[in-house]
């Protein structure tokens, strides 16, 4: 059976990818703490920068060299060696060196540079320094993994960048400016080769109302960078984590869900049968929810179909019982009125009158024999029985009842035990041939049984006219009747082949009925097992 | 005059029979409920009592009636008429001492056919046996007039039908009877699994007195036969 193209399981796995949006909530959240953190940075740079510029106030004496000549020479140097980071200018006062000298332990590059830009002294790196960490093997299998996808999102730090200072010496950006107008100024730029950050400080140097130098405190993007990347592979492992733990949690309910909701189905669809009569009740769920609910109110429409299904089955034989009475009257009326002395043109509509009663108690007989022998079956005793043996007799007595039909029949060598009723069997037989005499219409009519493989299989085919498409299935049924309705000898109400497939399944076998591939005729299929 | 009582809720079946009965020369007496006919038992006993199973409200009246009544007589003749004719409610019927069971299906003649011979055989039954009426097959004997069978010296109590069916068969041994003969000599107008299940009764009456019974045979097809 075709199942619907979306399960539930996959339903809620869909709804599910809402939380996809969580992993980016959490990319902005970083973002804004990297904003704050870098404005962090830049406080703590300006700090520093006004800490410096504190103890360098008005201290004329240390700005009133002359531009150092050590300086200028350094410069000229560094010029001619491009790119060699260990070529710094060096500090031209060594004064200022000293005071600054204990913050070469910082992280921070400090400078100090006079009006012109020469450089007075300068103390720490920007270099990181590197700390060798212990790496656990679920780090290093993330970072060989997962890590790979982070690199590929996120701006990754890098130590090995061009610093640009040590090559054109001091930096003289905005925020030098600014401090040159006496303003703490603070900026970033990127280096020449675009692979680091540079934020940096600049706080004046006032010797009375006059700005005679610059404390520059310069630091890298990088902390912030690798803090940023710390937080967001953290947040974003623990977003992956519970996004896993959640669909699984979900699949395993989905799957849940949908096993009950399959198994109310199948119990659905096995509560009734082919022919849509219930088979038997559907257990009822005892779980308090929708699906408990739904599995109880199937079961009380099941209830309800059954009593419905049993009332229309007693309806045939009620109606055949409530219209026995009337006929009684009428009969019993006509054999009185029998005895009476009738005039001869009288007695010709008495005998049709005889007739119409003869014809209603045919049906009627007909309208209850389905359902007297489906009550009588749950006390048939099987036997085993040869059925070839059963099928040669009837054919036989039909022979000599039906003098003009032409039947042929065919038995195989070795008997075809079958374990049933061979009175139902017989019954069988006379609901088959009878309905291939009247179909065959003097045709010739071929009888066979055969053993194949484990079933014994009884063929009936007549000559007869050929069955539409959409009968062949359902002729099996209860009132199904594909007859042309005049010219047949008796009443019909549909119930032959009923019969027989109630008497096929009896024995644990089916019917079917089919044209011949040649559409000479028609075949009639009864299987049972041996 | 012999007397029959009928006891129908149908006025125009009741008016009938009653009729086509009297003609036949009975003194009749209708009832039309179960506690009107036993009221009417109790003063006096008919000859022959024709019940409906179904009075009324009362869906099974007819076998508490029976029931009853056989309580005031073990020998009274008692004929079911019935609308239904599920196998269930024939055996009920019988077994409550029903001497025959038909269904309304059965025409007047049929019926009037039925009581001279549940009348000859209560009359007979006292009467010694004459040669001439009895049927010997084997173990099996058959007092035509006294519609009694008996195998192996032991009675088999076969109701009118049942005598009838077993007196066809026995009679031409081997020969295979049809369906419609049997119906024919059991004065029944039955469908064809009404004869099945009148046959399995017989062979179960006889299995109970002789478990070893295997006479009756089944012509798939055809009909009955007594196997010698």
């Amino acid at each position: 059976m075709p199942r619907i193209g979306l399960s539930i399981r996959a339903q809620l796995l869909l709804v599910l990818t809402v939380f996809l949006t969580l992993p980016w909530l959490g990319y902005e959240y970083v973002r804004e703490l990297e904003r704050v953190l870098r404005d962090a940075q830049e406080r703590t740079l300006a700090g520093t920068a006004q800490a410096v510029a504190t103890a360098l106030h008005d201290r004329p004496r240390l700005f009133a060299n002359p531009p150092d000549p050590i300086g200028s020479f350094a410069r000229e140097r560094a010029n001619d060696q491009p790119g060699n980071g260990a070529t710094l200018p060096p500090s031209a006062s060594p004064e200022i060196a000293q005071i600054i000298e204990g913050l070469s332990r910082t992280t921070a590059r400090i400078w100090v540079i006079d009006r012109d830009g020469v450089v007075l002294a300068r103390a720490g790196s920007l270099a990181q320094l590197a700390v060798p960490t212990p790496e656990s093997w679920s780090s290093r299998l993330s970072r060989a993994t997962i890590g790979r996808l982070y690199a590929l999102v996120l701006g990754q730090p890098y130590e090995d960048f061009d610093d640009d200072a040590a090559t054109q010496g001091a930096p003289r950006g905005r925020d030098v400016e600014g401090a040159l107008a006496g303003i703490l100024t603070t900026d970033r730029r990127p280096t020449s080769d675009g692979k680091a950050m540079i934020v940096s400080a600049a706080h004046p140097v006032w010797v009375g109302d006059e700005v005679r130098g610059v404390v520059i405190a310069e630091q890298t993007g990088n902390a912030v960078l690798a803090q940023r990347n710390r937080a967001f592979e953290r947040l974003f492992n623990i977003v992956l984590a519970v996004l896993l733990v959640g669909s699984l949690a979900l699949t395993a309910y989905a799957t849940w869900l949908s096993s009950r909701i399959r198994r109310l189905r199948d119990d659905a669809e096995r509560a009734i049968d082919a022919e849509g009569r219930v088979r038997g009740p559907l257990a009822s769920s005892d779980a308090r929810d929708e699906i408990g609910d739904l599995s109880r109110s199937f079961s009380g429409v099941l209830a309800r179909l059954s009593e419905y299904a049993s009332y229309q089955e007693k309806m045939a034989s009620r109606l055949s019982h409530e219209l026995r009475t009337p006929i009684a009257v009428v009969r019993s009326s006509l054999d009185n009125l029998n005895a009476a002395s009738l005039p001869d043109d009288a007695r010709v509509y008495m005998a049709r009158a005889r007739e119409g009663i003869a014809r209603l108690t045919q049906i009627l007989t007909r309208m209850t024999e389905a359902a007297r022998l489906e009550q009588s079956l749950s006390d048939v005793a099987r036997e085993p029985f040869a059925l070839d043996e059963v099928v040669a007799s009837c054919v036989a007595g039909f022979r000599v009842a039906y003098p003009a039909a032409n039947i042929a029949c065919t038995t195989p060598t070795e008997p075809a035990i079958v374990e049933g009723s061979p009175d139902l069997a017989a019954q069988m037989l006379d609901k088959l041939l009878a309905n291939a005499v009247e179909f065959a219409g003097g045709g010739a009519i071929v009888v066979e049984v055969a053993r194949e493989g484990g079933n014994a299989v009884l063929t009936v085919a007549n000559d007869g006219p050929l069955l539409p498409a959409d009968m062949q299935d359902r002729l099996f049924e209860s009132m199904v009747s594909v007859r042309a309705g005049s010219g047949s000898t008796g009443p019909h109400l549909g119930l032959g082949l009923y019969i027989v497939r109630v008497i096929a399944q009896f024995h644990r076998g089916t019917a079917r009925a089919q044209n011949r591939a040649d559409g000479s005729g028609v075949v009639v299929t009864v299987t049972m097992p041996l | 005059m012999r007397r029959i009582a009928i006891v129908e809720d149908e006025p125009a079946i009741r008016a009938n029979y009653g009729d086509a009965l009297r003609r036949h020369g009975y003194e009749v007496a209708t009832y039309a409920s179960r506690p009107e006919a036993m009221a009417a038992f109790r003063t006096r006993l008919p000859d022959l009592a024709l019940v409906d199973v179904g009075l009324g409200d009362e869906v099974d009246g007819g076998f508490t009636l029976t029931r009853e009544l056989r309580a005031l007589s073990a020998t009274l003749p008692i004929i079911f008429l019935s609308a239904r004719d599920s196998d269930f409610d024939i055996v009920a019927g019988l077994r409550l001492g029903a001497d025959d069971y038909l269904t309304k299906d059965a025409s007047l003649p049929h019926l009037a056919a039925r009581i001279a011979a549940l009348f000859r055989r209560s009359e007979l039954l006292a009467a010694p046996p004459s040669i001439e009426d009895i049927v010997e097959r084997g173990p099996l004997r058959i007092d035509v007039k006294r519609l009694t069978a008996d195998w192996n010296g032991q009675r088999v109590d076969l109701t009118l039908t049942e005598f009838w069916m077993v007196h066809a068969l026995a009679r031409h041994p081997g020969h295979v009877k049809d369906r419609d003969a049997l119906m024919r000599d059991a004065n029944i107008v039955v469908d064809d699994s009404t004869i099945t299940s009148h046959v399995k009764r017989i062979r179960r009456k006889f299995t109970a007195v002789d478990p070893a019974f295997d006479r009756i045979a089944t012509v798939y097809g055809m009909g009955y036969r007594w196997g010698e």
